[in-house]
C-alpha cells in the first residue's frame, strides 16, 4: 500500500500551511529518515521527513495551502499504484503506524503524519532551504502584475531562482484551479541578492526587516543594522521598531501581524474573559532577587517575570481549574504546566513555552526564559519552544504599566500581566511605610471558571511574591 | 530684490543640476554664473578633452590603419581646427544647457554672486537676490605648486593645455592623475616628446595598483617617459622652461601643471556667513549643508572625488533636501571614475591595496585573451573583480584597456544593486564583444573561467 505524506500539525494554532519545497523529487526514491519536503506555516518553518523507504509521489505543487492533515504526496513501492491528483484534507484514518507529532494538547486529535518533525529550523525567508528566495526583477514584476505571491512559486531557475516562466506557470496553474485556498497576501520580500544572501547566512527573517533602498527594498546596510540591533537588548529593539514606522505608511496585513490579530480578535470574540486586579508586596522579592542575581552571577540572571513564572506554576498545580481548556462539553484540566511568556520581537509578539515549569526551580526558569527572549528575538525559536502552553504571563512593567487587561492566549484560559513595581504605602499601626509593591493583573475565562477561583488563583501568586523564599522550594 | 526659493551659485554639472530638479520639484529657482553654462567639465575639462582626444585617437588608428589592410598616404595635423572642433562641442553643449534653463524656467544671472548673509546674495550687476535656499556649486581650479614661483605662457594648467597655441616639442607634465595622463596621451599622440612627473609613486595613485603599474608600463611602452616618486623641484624660464627634477635640470617647451585642484571661493562672501574652508574645500554632511543653515554646498567645492558625475549626484540630493524630499543615498564607494587616455582606465570602489585583513576574491582577465580585443587590435588590457570571500558581493572592479569607459557602468550597476558573483555569472554576455571580459573576470575569480 503506497503510504500518505501528510501535512504535519504543527502547534495548536495551525490552521493552515504549505509545502514551499519538495527535498525528494517527483519519482524519486526516499529513504526513511530523509527530509522530505519543507512545511511553511504563518509562525514557523520545518523540514519534514519520511518515515518509510520508497518512492515519492507528489500530490500538491509547492506553495499550495492546505489544512494540517491534508495528503501532500505518497511514498510507494515499486508495483504499487499511487491516486492522482491532489487530494482534499478528508485524509482518511491515520495509519496504526504513523507517529504523530508530539506537540499537540492531549485534547486536539493529532494530525496524522506519515513524517514526522525534525531538524527544525527557522528559515530567512519561504522558497528554499537556505532561506533565500531567488528571483529575477523580470519575474518580481511579472509576479505583481499577475498578483502571484513569489512565495508560492517554484524557481526553475539556477539555485531555484524564480524566473518569468516560473510566475506564469503558477499563474494559469492557480487560475487552473479555483478550488484551492486562495494563497496568502504577496509575501515577497524585495531584496538585494547580497542582502538576501546574508540574511541567509546570517539566518535574518527578511520578513521582518525593514528596506531602506529604493521602493523599500532591503540592502546590505539594512541587514548589518539589523544583526547589530538583534545583539543589543530588547529595550532598543523596541525603540528601534518604533522608528521604522512613519505616518501615512501602509503596513500590510500579512505574516505575524495577521496571525496575531485573527488570535486577538478570535480570543476575545470566543471567550468570557474578564480580568482583575491585586497588588504584592514586593519588598522580599527584591532584595531576594538583587541577592540571587549576585549569587548566580555568570550562572542565570533572574527578573521579575521570572519570579512571576515560577510562582505562576507553584499556583497552577494548586489551582488546576486555571490550568485549563474550555471544549465544547467539557472543561479539560491540563497535565503539565508549560507557562508560556509573551516577548515582543520588532515584527509583534511571540510566546514561547517554558515546559513543565512546575518541575523547574527559580534558577532553571531564568537560565529557559533567557534562551527563549533571546531566540525569539534572533528568529531562532524551534517548534518545541512554541508548543503546549497552558497559562501565559505577559509583561508590560518596563514600560511603566501599573495595569492592563491581558487577552487570552487560546485555548488556554488564563493569563497573568506583569506590571511595574512602584512605591506603594503600607500601615504598621498608624504609620505609613513605604514599600515595593507590584500589581498583577489577571485575565481569565468565566466559562471555565468563576470570579472566586479565579482570586483565589490569584491570591496564591501574590502570596509567593510576597513571601519569595518559598520560591527557592 | 528678486526672492527665490533656490538661488544655485555656479552653473556646472552640479550647479546646473541642482537648479533643473529643484525646478522639476516646483521650486523657483535661479542660477548664477558668470562664466559659460556647464562650467569646467562642460568647457574647460571633460567634454573638449574628449573631443581632443577623439583626434588623439583617429591619429593612433590612422598609424595603425595599415595592419587592417588600409594604407594612408600621408595626414597632418592640424591643431588649431582641432581646438577649434572641442571649442565647438562645448559651445553646442553650452547653448544646450542655456535651452535647459528656459526650459525648467530657471533665471539665469551671468554675474559674479556674493553670500551677504543667510539668504542674502548681492550680484555683481543686477542688484540683491533674497533665497531660502543657497547651494554653493563654484566648483574648483588647478592648484600650482606653491613653491614653483615660475611666470611663463608656457606654463599651462589644463585650461591652457586644451588651447594651445602651438605643439610643444619637449612637454613636461607634472602630476600624473587623471588630467596629466590624459594629456600625455593626448600629446604624444599628437608628436610631443612627453616626461610626464609623479611625487607619488605611481602614475594614476587613485587606481589600484596593479592598473596603475600596467597603465605607467602602456605609457612607457608609446614613449612618453615617466617618472614617479619624483616631485617637481624647480621650474623657472620664459619660453624655455627650465625645469630640475630627480636633481637634473631638463628643457622643455612647455609644461603643464595638472597637480590638483583647490576649491573656488574667492570673492564668495563665505566670511559673512561664518563659512570657511575645511582641509581646502567647504565641509558638508550627507544631505549636502553646509554648517550654516540654508546654504549648501555641492560638487568639487564640497570636496572630492572632483567628478562632474558626483557633482550631478550631490545636485540631485540637494534639491531634493530642499523641496522637502527624502533623497537617495549616495555611497562615495560606489562612484566610478574615468581616465580618457590610452588605454583608458575605468575603476569603481575597493582596491585591492586596501582590503586589509579583508578576505577577498580577486579576478582578473586580460583583453588578449577576448575575441573582440584581439579582432580589433586592442590585446593590451586587463579586467580585475574585487569579491568579498564571505559573501560574494562585488566590492570593486578596475579595467584598464579600450573602451572600458563605457564598460564600467555595468559594474556600477552591479554594485549599486549589490548583486553577488551569482547573478553575474549567470548573466548573458553578448558576443563578440570586450564586455565578455568582464564576465570571464568575475568567472576567474571563482576559478571557472572558460578563456583562459
Amino acid at each position: 500500500m503506497p503510504k500518505e505524506i501528510y501535512l504535519v500539525k504543527v502547534g495548536m494554532s495551525m490552521t493552515e500551511g504549505m509545502v514551499s519545497e519538495w527535498y525528494v523529487a517527483d519519482g524519486a526514491a526516499v529513504k526513511k529518515g530523509e527530509l522530505v519536503y519543507a512545511l511553511e506555516t504563518e509562525k514557523v518553518n520545518l523540514d519534514v521527513d519520511a518515515e518509510a523507504d520508497g518512492i515519492v509521489k507528489h500530490a500538491v505543487e509547492p506553495g499550495v495551502m492546505l489544512a494540517p492533515g491534508d495528503v501532500v504526496g505518497y511514498i510507494y513501492l515499486a508495483g504499487e499504484t499511487v491516486p492522482e491528483g491532489a487530494l482534499s484534507g478528508q485524509a482518511g484514518s491515520p495509519d496504526a503506524n504513523t507517529s504523530s507529532v508530539e506537540i499537540e494538547a492531549p485534547s486536539v486529535a493529532p494530525a496524522p503524519v506519515l513524517a514526522s518533525a525534525s531538524a527544525v529550523q527557522a528559515v530567512a525567508e519561504p522558497g528554499l532551504p537556505d532561506g533565500r528566495l531567488k528571483s529575477s526583477p523580470a519575474a518580481r514584476r511579472l509576479a505583481s502584475e499577475l498578483n502571484v505571491s513569489l512565495a508560492m512559486v517554484r524557481g526553475s531557475g539556477p539555485g531555484g531562482r524564480i524566473i518569468e516562466r516560473d510566475v506564469q506557470a503558477a499563474s494559469a496553474s492557480s487560475a487552473s484551479m479555483p478550488s484551492q485556498p486562495v494563497s496568502r497576501p504577496a509575501q515577497e520580500v524585495l531584496a538585494s541578492p547580497l542582502a538576501k544572501r546574508m540574511a541567509a547566512e546570517r539566518g535574518l527573517d527578511l520578513a521582518l526587516i525593514s528596506g531602506s533602498g529604493p521602493n523599500g527594498r532591503i540592502i546590505q546596510a539594512d541587514i548589518e543594522a539589523q544583526s547589530n540591533k538583534g545583539s543589543s537588548g530588547a529595550s532598543k529593539t523596541a525603540a528601534a521598531s518604533g522608528s521604522e514606522f512613519h505616518p501615512g505608511q501602509r503596513i500590510p496585513l500579512k505574516g505575524m501581524r495577521r496571525t496575531i490579530a485573527t488570535r486577538m480578535y478570535e480570543s476575545l470574540q470566543e471567550t468570557a474573559q474578564l480580568s482583575m486586579d491585586m497588588a504584592a508586596t514586593m519588598d522580599d522579592a527584591v532584595r531576594l532577587r538583587s541577592q540571587l542575581v549576585k549569587e548566580w552571577e555568570g550562572v542565570a540572571k533572574p527578573t521579575y517575570t521570572d519570579l512571576v513564572i515560577r510562582a505562576v506554576a507553584k499556583a497552577l498545580r494548586l489551582h488546576p481549574q486555571m490550568n485549563s481548556q474550555y471544549q465544547d462539553d467539557s472543561i479539560e484540566l491540563m497535565r503539565d504546566v508549560h507557562v508560556g511568556l509573551a516577548v515582543a520581537v520588532p515584527e509583534g509578539l511571540l510566546v514561547p513555552v517554558i515546559r513543565d515549569a512546575d518541575q523547574r526551580s527559580l534558577q532553571d526558569i531564568a537560565i529557559e526564559s533567557a534562551r527563549l527572549a533571546t531566540a525569539a528575538r534572533a528568529g531562532a525559536l524551534g517548534l518545541d519552544d512554541y508548543a503546549g502552553g497552558t497559562f501565559t504571563v505577559s509583561a508590560l512593567g518596563m514600560f511603566g504599566v501599573n495595569s492592563f487587561t491581558p487577552i487570552i492566549n487560546r485555548p488556554q484560559s488564563g493569563i497573568l500581566g506583569v506590571n511595574q513595581i512602584y512605591d506603594g504605602l503600607s500601615w504598621d499601626g498608624e504609620t505609613p511605610v513605604r514599600t515595593k509593591q507590584m500589581n498583577l493583573s489577571l485575565t481569565w475565562d468565566h466559562r471555565v471558571l468563576d470570579g472566586a477561583p479565579a482570586a483565589e488563583f490569584l491570591a496564591t501568586v501574590v502570596e509567593l511574591l510576597s513571601e519569595p523564599y518559598r520560591l527557592l522550594v | 530684490m528678486k526672492e527665490f526659493d533656490c538661488v544655485v551659485i555656479g552653473g556646472g554639472p552640479g550647479g546646473y543640476a541642482a537648479a533643473i530638479r529643484a525646478a522639476q520639484e516646483g521650486l523657483s529657482v535661479a542660477l548664477v554664473e558668470k562664466e559659460a553654462l556647464g562650467g569646467t567639465c562642460l568647457n574647460w575639462g571633460c567634454i573638449p578633452t574628449k573631443s581632443l582626444l577623439h583626434g588623439a585617437d583617429l591619429i593612433r588608428h590612422m598609424r595603425h590603419a595599415a595592419d587592417f589592410g588600409v594604407s594612408v598616404k600621408g595626414f597632418e595635423v592640424n591643431l588649431e581646427a582641432m581646438v577649434g572642433q572641442s571649442r565647438e562641442a562645448a559651445a553646442t553643449l553650452s547653448n544646450g544647457i542655456s535651452g535647459l534653463m528656459r526650459k525648467h524656467k530657471i533665471t539665469v544671472f551671468k554675474e559674479h554672486a556674493e553670500i551677504l548673509g543667510a539668504g542674502q546674495i548681492r550680484l555683481s550687476a543686477s542688484g540683491e537676490l533674497l533665497a531660502d535656499a543657497i547651494v554653493i556649486a563654484t566648483g574648483a581650479k588647478a592648484r600650482h605648486l606653491p613653491h614653483i614661483e615660475c611666470e611663463s605662457d608656457h606654463l599651462w594648467t589644463a585650461r591652457e593645455a586644451m588651447t594651445p597655441a602651438f605643439l610643444p616639442k619637449r612637454l613636461l607634465i607634472v602630476g600624473a592623475g587623471a588630467i596629466g595622463v590624459e594629456f600625455a596621451s593626448f600629446y604624444s599622440a599628437l608628436g610631443s616628446k612627453v616626461t610626464l612627473i609623479e611625487a607619488a609613486d605611481a602614475v594614476l595613485p587613485a587606481e589600484d595598483h596593479e592598473i596603475s603599474a600596467f597603465a605607467k608600463a602602456s605609457l612607457i611602452e608609446q614613449g612618453i617617459e615617466v617618472h614617479t616618486q619624483t616631485p617637481l623641484e624647480s621650474l623657472s624660464g620664459k619660453k624655455q622652461l627650465q625645469a630640475v627634477f630627480n636633481g637634473q635640470s631638463k628643457r622643455f617647451d612647455a609644461c603643464i601643471m595638472s597637480v590638483g585642484v583647490s576649491a573656488n571661493v574667492e570673492g564668495l562672501g563665505l566670511e559673512n556667513v561664518g563659512l570657511s574652508l575645511e582641509q581646502g574645500f567647504l565641509a558638508v554632511d550627507s544631505e549636502q549643508r553646509t554648517g550654516v543653515p540654508g546654504i549648501y554646498a555641492i560638487g568639487d567645492v564640497a570636496g572630492g572625488p572632483c567628478l562632474a558625475h558626483k557633482a550631478t549626484h550631490e545636485a540631485i540630493i540637494v534639491a531634493e533636501v530642499i523641496a522637502g524630499k527624502q533623497p537617495h543615498g549616495l555611497r562615495r564607494d560606489r562612484i566610478p571614475g574615468c581616465t580618457y587616455s590610452a588605454p583608458q582606465v575605468a575603476s569603481i570602489g575597493l582596491r585591492e591595496q586596501d582590503a586589509g585583513d579583508r578576505a577577498i576574491k580577486v579576478g582578473r582577465f586580460p583583453f588578449y585573451a577576448n575575441g573582440k580585443a584581439v579582432a580589433s587590435q586592442a590585446g593590451e588590457g586587463l579586467i580585475k573583480t574585487i569579491f568579498d570571500d564571505a559573501t560574494g558581493a562585488l566590492l570593486g572592479a578596475h579595467m584598464i584597456g579600450e573602451g572600458v569607459t563605457e564598460l564600467i557602468q555595468g559594474f556600477a550597476i552591479a554594485i549599486n544593486l549589490e548583486t553577488t558573483e551569482q547573478e553575474l555569472i549567470d548573466t548573458v554576455f553578448p558576443h563578440p564583444t570586450l564586455s565578455e571580459a568582464m564576465h570571464e573576470s568575475v568567472l576567474q575569480a571563482f576559478g571557472r573561467p572558460i578563456h583562459l
